[in-house]
């Protein structure tokens, strides 16, 4: 699928079907997309634990369930667990950084050089920034940056996929994450029992309200243009609800046992 | 009649449920489906209450600020019991459980069962 069409087509995926499992090979590559994402300081703190639904005894999968995600979770035949390992900057020490001088990803061209890394940015900038109490929190934008990758994967590989949030407590006695890693979101994923369409594309707030140029309050300009165009390469799509939308839920809420 | 004292359909609870649905699918589903009535019904023999019962005891009014919120300990006695529902001697169990989660959901109780 073309890169447009790819994130025009990515849905939340809420319906799957509940006992086709879905291949190794397919995990593998959803997990290496995340790992080749762009990533501050090439320091990594993704971290993922892939669960088989199947492998989960039925008390813990209602353990681990919430009021929004149960059905979710209760479908998906694999969770991939997402954290955030805060202790990686420190355990590499610009170590990945110098990694980067030596692929010729970094230069001197740019300031960089294992001595710029060792003198300075590890000890004066990285090592301060995991005491700072911002540092989750941009960790966790890096996270989920790499996150997105591989959701996006999972679509291109003909899955369908969903974030939700998860029971650190009950899931952790399946992940084991170490103390340094701080529980994120799950990616549940299958094969779809709903149409790709899904219903439509959701609905979305106004693009002025979002984003601006120059400074915030100054709307950034929607080209009608661009619009037409991204509807021709399929990343803008037919808006949600489409018309058979509710005779679909209804056919699966059937098929699958499930309240109307 | 059982556990209950007057038609089903009469119940407040029952007619929110039939709103609920007429909103959100078209058509008259408990009309068009008197299999869905037809599980309440049977549910609220099994527990021995009666519809309205059934979602009032799904709330309490929170001491803290007098505010009308789920009852988690309710919530879980019945989501045991649709449970327990669901795998009777019946060859439409979970139909049957579906349609008693669908009429707690129209009435703004959520359980996963």
């Amino acid at each position: 699928m073309e890169y447009q069409e790819l994130i025009g087509s990515r849905r939340s995926i809420r319906y799957f079907e509940p006992d086709k499992p879905v291949e190794q090979d397919k995990i593998q590559k959803i997990l290496e997309a995340c790992l080749i994402s762009s990533c501050a300081v090439n320091a990594h703190w993704l971290k993922a634990v892939v669960v088989k639904r199947a492998d989960v005894s039925p008390e813990d999968l209602e353990m681990m369930k919430n009021p929004v995600q149960a059905l979710v979770i209760a479908l998906a035949p694999v969770h991939i667990y997402f954290y955030c390992d805060l202790g990686v900057v420190n355990e590499v020490k610009g170590s990945r950084l110098k990694q980067l001088v030596d692929a010729g990803a970094l230069n001197p061209t740019h300031g960089w050089s294992h001595k710029f890394v060792d003198e300075l940015v590890y000890p004066q900038i990285l090592k301060p920034l995991t005491e700072s109490p911002a540092y989750p929190i941009a960790s966790a934008f890096d996270c989920g940056v790499a996150a997105n990758q591989g959701l996006l994967m999972a679509f291109e590989l003909g899955l369908g996929a969903c974030l939700t949030a998860f029971n650190a407590e009950v899931v952790a006695r399946y992940t084991k994450p170490p103390a340094s890693w701080i529980p994120l979101y799950v990616l549940n994923v299958g094969y779809r029992a709903e149409s790709p369409e899904a219903g439509g594309q959701r609905p979305r707030p106004p693009f002025e309200g979002q984003y601006f140029l120059g400074q915030y309050g100054k709307p950034f300009p929607r080209d009608p243009k661009v619009v037409e165009e991204l509807k021709r390469s399929k990343m803008l799509q037919a808006p949600a609800p489409l018309p058979n939308r509710k005779q679909e839920i209804r056919e699966l809420a059937r098929r699958l046992n499930l309240p109307e | 009649m059982g556990v209950l004292s007057r038609p089903i359909a009469e119940y407040q609870s029952v007619t929110t449920w039939g709103e609920g649905l007429r909103n959100q699918w078209g058509g008259d589903p408990l009309a068009e489906e008197p299999e869905k009535l037809h599980a309440l019904e049977a549910f609220c023999e099994f527990v021995g209450e009666d519809p309205d019962a059934i979602v009032g005891r799904c709330f309490r009014i929170r001491k803290a600020d007098g505010e009308r919120v789920l009852s988690t300990k309710w919530r879980t006695h019945y989501a045991e019991k649709i449970k327990a529902f669901r795998v009777q001697p019946s060859t439409d169990g979970p139909r049957r459980a579906a349609a008693v989660l669908g009429f707690l959901i129209h009435n703004g109780v959520l359980i996963q069962a």
